[in-house]
């Protein structure tokens, strides 16, 4: 072998040596810029992702604010409840668990198949809640087999609970899950898929202070998903304790009162009740809807409870005492996912029990509005005391003729004897003078016709009418006829009961025009009324009609008077009808309300207050379709009175 | 014979500080996968390199002519250890590894070398003018076929794919004709598909998971995702000694092994990484530049090769942890946990320091 060709050689080797040095330093040099992609470029995102590794954030529910009545008796709170959950990474067949779960415990398969979806989504060492309010039968099944279900574990966790049960259910309304449409509004509520929130009623309007502040604690975990410490960042703020207004004495009792009404309460056992029942299909939707209180009218038909509305209230501080709407139903139901078998129950009861009546229900107030009517004519200087006009049974105007409510008429009638006996025509002839101006005024100082701001969402204004609202939603002018008939509190007249109620605790204060409230005052912050300026000597004249009505030899609820161990009470009955009676029909003869179908009976009203003397209450009563004021409505008014006075004193 | 004084000068110490770096930083590094302790592994890392030191100091005072004369028995002695491994080697599913008096040893490592000399040893002495000839390379198709698929048969991807391409590194410096190297680059790729088709499934999931490791978090991406997590999260300096939460909160797997770099990314940020790669870029330029001044074509390829060797091991771990190439099980010689790799680098740094010593070109 020549030196020269083994010099050739060698250069040739390290030139190729060269060539792959090169070429390593190249590739080196692309790892290098691979480093700086990943540690420089993306830095911010594997950060991220490095945090998410380390550290499970957590929302700690804070505890809600719990609801009281006036003595402190619990409205709704919080129980301890226990939730199933389940940690995906420790589950070998997701599927499989569930299912062998939903043997054990109730666990229906779209819940199933909203876990797994869920699961999914989340990262696998994240618990993910399966099943809330385990009872104490599935916890115990669970227990004795746990040692099946690796990755399965449940927690105490708290649930709200209302355990008077339906009976403040139009008050407190009730908190369900979070929905979505809360979440698109508040973003803030995304990390907290666990809470609920008041949906209605005082839950609903109280809700920040009812709240509280959610704590966070982030969990270290490691990558089997394990705890290996907590680190607390926010203790949760428990929300603020509310007491409220009612007093659930007056409450239970006015509920009872309401839903009786004239009727017998029945025993289920009794004979031929069950089989009367499987007929009625009214009875059958309330029967499953919960309610297990049956009557029987005076005719011995078996009749579901009254519905209708109650409202008792201090005409002083404006505090209501007791707000009942029937029918009721179970608040409770809703702070778990709601079943739709319950809700359509809900939602098909002939008889809306998700209607808040008392705030929300609109009725025509009937007679219960002459004290509107009398009020602004003696204002304005029309009538006086002394006035009088003659009632002959009926008035005629124009070619139309308005009748009163008793055929024969009353005779020479002035304002306390009108309001006594309640006469309509007296009222048509006043009205007619006063004109609906002024009567309109009049029913807006008195608190009809816009909203009482009361704490619990969803109340109606009513329909005080005039001449520009005439025009505006009918196109039409206002004519004598229609001033007429409201006069009488029908046609377009429309307020709620909490209206009412409202009405005659400033009628009966005379001083402030009083607004209802629910919240407990603040006692050194008592709220301060604007002043009514209603003419005193008018009022009194007015109290002095409403108190004939009870007290007088003619009034319309001279039976139903308060006791005087009471203090009595001055009221106003009223009668509304629903279905306009033709001429063939008051020929013939009205036919009873009892004998009518139900939906075809005349609303009863009453409102009142007590006592006489020095008065404290005020009630507004509405029986839906309850026949007359006097005989179904006062008594009931009578009763809950009664029990408020005995249950708050005077 | 040279003297004891002109071995001692001849030594590259250069080389073996620049590896004392590497070692000092994978003790460090274990000390802190292992939360701060010597145990298990940081002490036993510390002891194994100075043992691999005593194996350079030793290889510098063997002549090279002797590790010349041992390259074929020392070739057939690795080709049947590794025919053995087949029937007793150990491993979870698969045979690599071999126990000899307590120790656990994985003989691919060295093989490495065994196919880099072997190569080089048949390559001198061929006479200079078949080099041209395709004839030539037929006898290296067995030379490093039969290892390459032995180890292959363990099955050992990773170890197998190094071995063939340290073995054609050589071949290339040897002085192949670039028309063969045209040639093998296009029957190469065209042996893909076939390759494929041959892997394990589990060897077919690593791949799947390289090209979308994102698809299955906690499956089979898990350690790639979670490296270059760590490896990201680290940024430019890093989280700082012992403070690696990816490592420390387990989400890093193989952290004292395979991906021991990506727990030193995460602690000391793209600095401490690009720091480890310069002193492998410098511990390789040095060997290149001593295969420069040897003597004898077996002494140049032999350096070339086993600064190819070196490369190949720093390249794949670094590529696979940063997800450039799919999770092959490659060890990070000299700062990652693992005897045999470590001895094998040190026993390559050894033959080098030898023929730097013994196999000078005499001036």
């Amino acid at each position: 072998m020549n030196r020269a060709k083994e010099r050739d050689f060698r250069r040739s080797i390290s030139r190729r040596g060269a060539i792959l040095g090169v070429g390593q330093l190249l590739l080196t040099g692309f790892l290098g810029g691979r480093l700086y992609q990943l540690q420089v470029t993306q830095n911010r995102r594997y950060t991220r992702l490095s945090d998410k590794n380390q550290f499970d954030l957590r929302v700690v529910a804070p505890p809600r604010g719990r609801i009281y009545d006036n003595k402190m008796r619990l409205i709704a709170g919080n129980a301890e409840s226990f939730q199933l959950r389940m940690t995906p990474m420790h589950v070998k067949d997701m599927a499989g668990t569930l299912k062998s779960l939903s043997k054990i415990i109730d666990l229906p398969e779209p819940v199933q198949a909203s876990v797994l979806e869920k699961a999914k989504n989340e990262p696998s060492f994240r618990e993910l809640i399966v099943r809330r309010n385990l009872t104490q039968r599935e916890l115990a099944r669970l227990a004795i087999r746990s040692a099946y279900f690796p990755g399965v574990s449940y927690e105490k966790s708290l649930r709200r609970i209302y355990p008077q049960g339906a009976l403040t259910c139009h008050v407190t309304g009730y908190v369900s899950p979070i929905s979505s449409a809360e979440i698109e509004r508040d973003s803030s509520l995304r990390q907290m898929p666990d809470l609920s929130t008041g949906k209605i009623g005082v839950e609903y309007a109280q809700e920040p202070s009812l709240r509280g502040m959610p704590g966070y604690e982030r969990i270290e975990v490691n990558a089997r998903g394990r705890p290996i410490r907590v680190l607390r960042d926010t203790d949760p703020r428990a929300g603020n304790d509310l007491q409220l207004s009612i007093d659930i004495g007056v409450q239970l009792h006015a509920s009872k009162a309401l839903r009786k009404g004239r009727s017998e309460v029945v025993a289920f056992n009794e004979k031929g009740v069950q089989a009367g029942l499987a007929a009625n299909p009214e009875l059958v939707a309330h029967i499953t809807s919960g309610d297990d209180l049956i009557l029987r009218d005076e005719k011995g038909r078996l009749t579901p409870p009254e519905s209708g509305a109650a409202v008792v209230m201090d005409i002083h501080t404006g505090n209501v005492v007791s707000l009942v709407s029937t029918p009721m139903y179970d608040p409770n139901i809703f702070t778990e996912k709601l079943l739709t078998r319950d809700w359509r129950r809900l939602n098909n009861h002939p008889r809306r029990p998700l209607l808040n009546r008392s705030t929300s229900g609109m009725y025509a107030p009937g007679s219960t509005f002459k004290m509107v009517v009398g009020l602004a004519a003696l204002e304005a200087g029309i009538i006086s005391e002394k006035s009088s006009f003659f009632c002959k049974g009926d008035m005629e105007l124009g070619n139309a003729t308005f009748h009163c409510w008793r055929k024969g008429g009353h005779g020479r009638m002035n304002i306390t004897s009108a309001l006594e006996q309640s006469c309509d025509v007296y009222f048509y002839e006043v009205a007619l003078k006063t004109g609906i101006k002024r009567i309109r005024n009049m029913a807006l100082r008195l608190g009809l016709g816009n909203i009482t701001g009361l704490d619990i969402p969803g109340e109606k204004a009513g329909i005080i009418p005039s001449h520009e609202w005439k025009l505006a939603t009918h196109g039409k002018v206002w004519t004598p006829g229609e001033t007429v008939v409201a006069a009488i509190g029908q046609g377009y007249v429309l307020a709620t009961p909490l209206q009412l109620a409202v009405m005659t605790a400033r009628i009966a204060n005379g001083k402030f025009a009083v607004n209802p409230t629910i919240v407990m005052h603040d006692p050194d912050n008592e709220p301060v009324f604007e002043p009514l300026d209603v003419s005193e000597s008018a009022l009194a004249i007015i109290r002095k009609g409403m108190f004939a009505v009870t007290g007088g030899q003619l009034g319309t609820a001279r039976n139903y008077a308060l006791p005087k161990k009471y203090g009595g009470m001055a009221g106003k009955t009223g009668t509304v009808q629903v279905k306009r009676i033709t001429k063939q029909q008051r020929e013939d003869g009205i036919t009873k309300n009892i004998d009518r179908p139900w939906k075809e009976r005349d609303h009863a009203l009453f409102v009142a207050y007590a006592p006489i003397i020095k008065p404290r209450y005020a009630i507004s009563v509405v029986v839906e379709h309850g026949g007359s004021g006097s005989s179904m409505a006062a008594p009931i008014a009578r009763d809950i009175m009664a029990k408020t006075i005995s249950e708050l004193g005077v | 014979m040279i003297g004891i004084g002109k071995v001692l000068v001849r030594i590259p110490w250069h080389i073996i500080f620049l590896a004392s770096i590497l070692v000092v930083v994978g003790s460090l590094a274990l000390y802190s996968a292992s939360e701060g302790s010597w145990v298990p592994w940081a002490g036993r890392h510390a002891m194994r390199a100075g043992a691999g030191l005593a194996i350079v100091i030793t290889f510098a005072f063997i002549d090279f002519k002797y590790i010349r004369a041992i390259v074929y028995p020392l070739f057939l002695a690795t080709i049947i250890v590794l025919i053995l491994l087949l029937f007793i080697g150990t491993g979870s599913g698969v045979s690599r590894w071999i126990t000899v008096g307590g120790f656990t040893f994985q003989p691919s490592e060295p093989a490495k070398i065994a196919v880099i000399m072997v190569l080089a040893r048949y390559f001198d002495e061929q006479p200079a003018e078949k080099f041209q000839s395709i004839l030539t390379y037929v006898p290296t198709l067995v030379l490093v076929g039969v290892p390459f698929l032995l180890v292959l048969k363990q099955p050992d991807l990773g170890t197998a794919l190094m071995l063939f391409l340290g073995a054609m590194a050589v071949i290339f410096v040897a002085g192949i004709p670039w028309r063969y190297v045209t040639v093998a680059f296009i029957s190469g790729c065209a042996a893909i598909p076939l390759l494929w088709m041959n892997l394990h499934a589990y060897q077919k999931a690593r791949v799947m998971t390289f090209l979308n490791p994102e698809a299955d978090m906690l499956g089979t991406g898990y350690q790639i995702t979670q490296s270059k997590i760590a490896l990201g999260s680290g940024g430019m300096f890093g989280k700082g000694f012992l403070l690696g939460s990816q490592t420390h909160l387990n989400y890093l797997p193989e952290k004292q092994t395979d991906f021991v770099f990506t727990m030193i990314g995460e602690e000391f940020g793209l600095v401490g990484n690009l720091f480890i790669l310069l002193i492998y870029m410098l511990i390789i330029a040095a060997i290149l530049h001593i295969s420069y001044r040897v003597a004898s074509r077996f002494a140049q390829l032999t350096c070339v090769g086993i600064a190819v060797m070196l490369f190949l091991y720093m390249f794949v771990n670094v590529a696979m942890v940063t997800g450039l190439l799919p999770v092959v099980g490659a060890p990070l010689p000299l700062i990652s946990y693992g005897g045999t790799a470590m001895l094998t680098v040190f026993a390559g740094i050894g033959i080098v320091t030898s023929a730097n010593v013994h196999d000078r070109i005499e001036q």
